[in-house]
């Protein structure tokens, strides 16, 4: 079965032009729907006497080519019955055989662009049945059949259109029985915050079983209407179907507070960490300077091994689930699993021990026969992610760096080649020993790594403990997929690899309340489109900036962020909620209507 | 015979079992693990300056959560009396929209319908729904105490970091 046709656009493209070779012309045939392709094919050859060529389903179309005294025929029979519709049959303007699917999707195209509100975010499908444009093209759905082909199309032709910003969609008024011609919906507007089926005859809840955690931000939905809305579980049901569901034909159904705290942790996860200023600056340079080594030279690195050092590696082979972004599903740990230590894993005391290496020598060995690497700390400054805190018991500090590597080339010692006489011309190509080559791939890995340094009193600085876990591939936690309303980032210095956020840890306990995630629903400033338009970087005076704790730095940015109020109402705002983020979105939802407009930037 | 590897997991898995303790009553428990002059607690980046406001957040404000150890490596830095882990696991969070205590966000239906009270919390405890798995890096700084059977304010620091989410979850982080 084609869904929407368009991927036979470069096949119907070399079929024109084949057939206009041979001087034919194309017609397309509509109204057949309740048959197959090929039922209707011959079901025009008997009749008619005529075979249509080449022919293609393109959504609820065929096209097919004829000579061109075949076609003039063949209009004739337009109107003829065929499996309980009347067909329609009409020749394709100029033999152009792609102007059809160009023109489907212009009017399709154009039809969106005309239901589309960009100032309320809301496209419009309300009642498709009556719009002229489709009726005009003869694309109106006219039952559960072509709009099951016509709406699928609909949802590809705006999942390419990048100017919508779609957050509610109305469905109202369009005859449905379930949502099985619409759940493509799900795939194009994942995020989709309101939808109106209302008017149309849903009645069973099976059918909406397709949508079951698909719109995993779906706040309202409106229903009125439909059958299934007085059935006795409606409520139970609607709420069981969307998770995140808070407004229900209207009813506040779900405590939004409750709801947000439930599905959120106590704090936002962010990238970086440090301690204090100065541990952000020398963590971060010595953490560039270590992989840049780490990628080119190896043995420059060993001098900052004492013979105490400690080095070990472990293999985390559990593949992370499909559903991680860019998940490695077949990882590949040859080269690393003879030195893995980890010891939920392994049993043998013996081989514990081997496997932790002690002082610069044992350490090289491992490092020389790991592959060679790529880490793209300043081409993906956002694929990593680093934590730094004191730890005073070595009078020295631990720095953990997550991210990840792309293998490069072999290792520089090989392991394989046992050097117990084994002849040279049998390099690791052609031996078929305990690697086998599918098992030693070079591919990208993820990584954690977790260093004890120690400064010495010289102002150098020695690696006391070195941990590596190499796992499977995937994307990062802590990578923020751009939303629709997200800010821009922090100003980046091109030539600055890490932007290092520093919070210093409060000894005093009230200051460490903990900053909670964003609503997902801010409150709309009237007239202002919410997203990037507006706030930026809260300018504080410097008296009163040097009067704030870091903490409170970031409080107001972030309510300034939420709010877009100017700095001064940002800041009365945070003082008369006690600096506390909760009861300031509060405070502003409020009372946002009654503000004067000059409070907002 | 090395008896410092098996210590080790064990009580790294006694660490995660109280993470996905689920009754209030056994967080004592939980904190007693904690240094209670000095411990540094960083949680996704986010630091918190004591570990019971940490144990606290994490009880009233995180549901089920159920972690599974992937990875352990540890290293005893000589002369310090401290060890250094680091641990690999898996959480998955229980998704079906209840707390720890079972109290879910939806209001409750006027009306001859409304059945339980608020949250249902009938007698039969509800089953989690559980998500998809989240990967997770954590280091610990431990005295080495542990191997003299002294669990007592051992944990120096801890940081937890998610490193992988999946896209099918219901969980923001």
């Amino acid at each position: 079965m084609q869904v929407g046709g368009f991927n036979n656009v470069n096949q119907i493209g070399a079929l024109a032009q084949q057939n206009q070779l041979e001087n034919l012309v194309s017609v397309s045939i509509r109204g057949w729907t309740n048959a197959t392709q090929q039922d209707l094919l011959n079901f025009i050859s008997r009749k008619t006497r005529i075979s249509v060529r080449n022919s293609v389903v393109q959504g609820d179309t065929i096209t097919g080519y004829v000579s061109p005294q075949e076609a003039d025929q063949l209009v004739k029979f337009s109107g003829y019955r065929f499996a309980g519709n009347s067909l329609k049959i009409q020749k394709a303007d100029g033999g152009n055989p792609n102007a059809n699917t160009n023109d489907t999707i212009t009017v399709l195209r154009s039809v969106l662009l005309r239901r589309y509100n960009a100032q309320t975010r809301m496209l419009d499908l309300g009642n498709l049945f009556n719009d002229p444009e489709l009726v005009q093209h003869g694309m109106a759905p006219k039952n559960v059949n072509t709009q099951s082909k016509m709406f699928p199309a609909m949802m590809k032709v705006a999942s390419k259109e990048p100017t919508m910003v779609v957050e509610s969609i109305n469905l109202s008024d369009n005859n449905l029985r379930d949502v099985n011609g619409v759940t493509t919906l799900a795939q194009t507007f994942p995020h989709l915050k309101n939808l109106c089926v209302a008017n149309n005859s849903i009645s069973r809840f099976h059918s909406l079983e397709v949508w079951k955690n698909k719109f995993k931000e779906l706040r309202e939905l409106l229903m009125m209407n439909n059958p299934i809305t007085s059935d006795r579980l409606y409520r139970t049901e609607m709420l069981r179907i969307f998770p995140k569901l808070v407004v229900l034909d209207n009813v506040v159904v779900r405590d939004e507070q409750k709801l947000q705290s439930i599905f959120r942790l106590p704090v936002e996860q962010t990238q970086f960490f440090f301690e204090d200023n100065g541990l952000a600056s020398s963590s971060t340079d010595f953490v560039a300077n270590f992989l840049n080594l780490w990628d080119t030279n190896r043995m420059q690195l060993m001098g900052l091994y004492t013979p105490q050092s400690q080095f070990s590696l472990s293999v985390d082979s559990s593949v992370p689930a499909a559903t991680v972004p860019n998940a490695q599903t077949t990882p590949t740990f040859g080269y690393y699993l003879p030195f893995s230590r980890n010891v939920s894993k392994i049993s043998s005391d013996k081989t514990i021990q081997e496997r932790l290496r002690m002082g610069p020598e044992a350490i090289y060995e491992v490092f020389g026969s790991l592959p060679m690497t790529k880490h793209f700390l300043q081409e993906q400054p956002h694929a990593y992610s680093v934590q730094a805190w004191t730890f005073s018991q070595v009078q020295g500090f631990v720095i953990t760096l997550h991210g990840h590597f792309e293998e490069t080339a072999k290792p520089e010692i090989d392991k394989n080649k046992s050097s117990q006489g084994a002849p040279a011309s049998r390099g690791r190509r052609y031996n078929h020993g305990f690697t086998s080559t599918a098992n030693v791939k070079l591919s990208p890995k993820s990584f954690d790594r977790t260093m004890v340094l120690v400064p010495n009193p010289n102002g150098s600085i020695i690696i006391a403990s070195d941990t590596l876990t190499i796992r499977p591939f995937c994307d990062s936690a802590w990578a923020k997929p751009p939303t629709a309303s997200q800010l821009p980032p922090p100003q980046q210095q091109p030539q600055q690899a890490l932007q290092p956020q520093p919070q210093p840890l409060q000894p005093q306990a009230q200051m460490n309340v903990p900053l909670s995630h964003t609503p997902l629903n801010a409150p709309a400033v009237p007239g202002q489109l919410q997203g990037t338009v507006g706030a930026g970087v809260l300018q504080l005076p410097p008296e009163v900036q040097a009067k704030l704790s870091p903490i409170q730095l970031e409080l107001l940015q972030k309510l300034h962020l939420e709010t877009k109020l100017n700095a001064q109402y940002t800041y009365m705002l945070a003082e008369q909620s006690m600096w506390s983020y909760e009861n300031a979105i509060q405070g502003f939802r409020n009372s946002a209507n009654n503000l004067p407009a000059e409070a907002f930037v | 015979m090395n008896r410092q590897p098996q210590i080790v997991e064990t009580f790294i898995k006694k660490v995660l079992a109280h993470f996905d303790e689920a009754d209030p009553a056994k967080l004592q428990l939980f904190l007693q693990l904690f240094n209670p002059h000095q411990c540094k607690i960083i949680f996704n980046s986010q630091p918190f300056g004591q570990a019971v406001q940490f144990l606290q957040a994490w009880q009233t404000q995180v549901v089920l959560t159920q972690h599974i150890i992937t990875a352990v490596d540890f290293h005893v830095i000589p002369g310090t009396g401290t060890i250094v882990c680091n641990v690999n696991c898996k959480v998955r969070f229980d998704e079906s929209g209840k707390d720890k205590s079972g109290l879910d966000s939806a209001i409750p239906a006027n009306g001859p319908d409304s059945r339980a009270g608020p949250g249902n919390r009938g007698l039969d405890k509800p089953r989690p729904i559980w998500g998809t798995y989240y990967g997770v890096s954590l280091q610990l700084v431990l005295e080495d105490r542990i191997f003299t059977n002294d669990l007592n304010g051992v944990i120096s620091s801890m940081n937890y970091t998610i490193v992988f989410k999946p896209s099918d979850s219901l969980m923001n982080i």
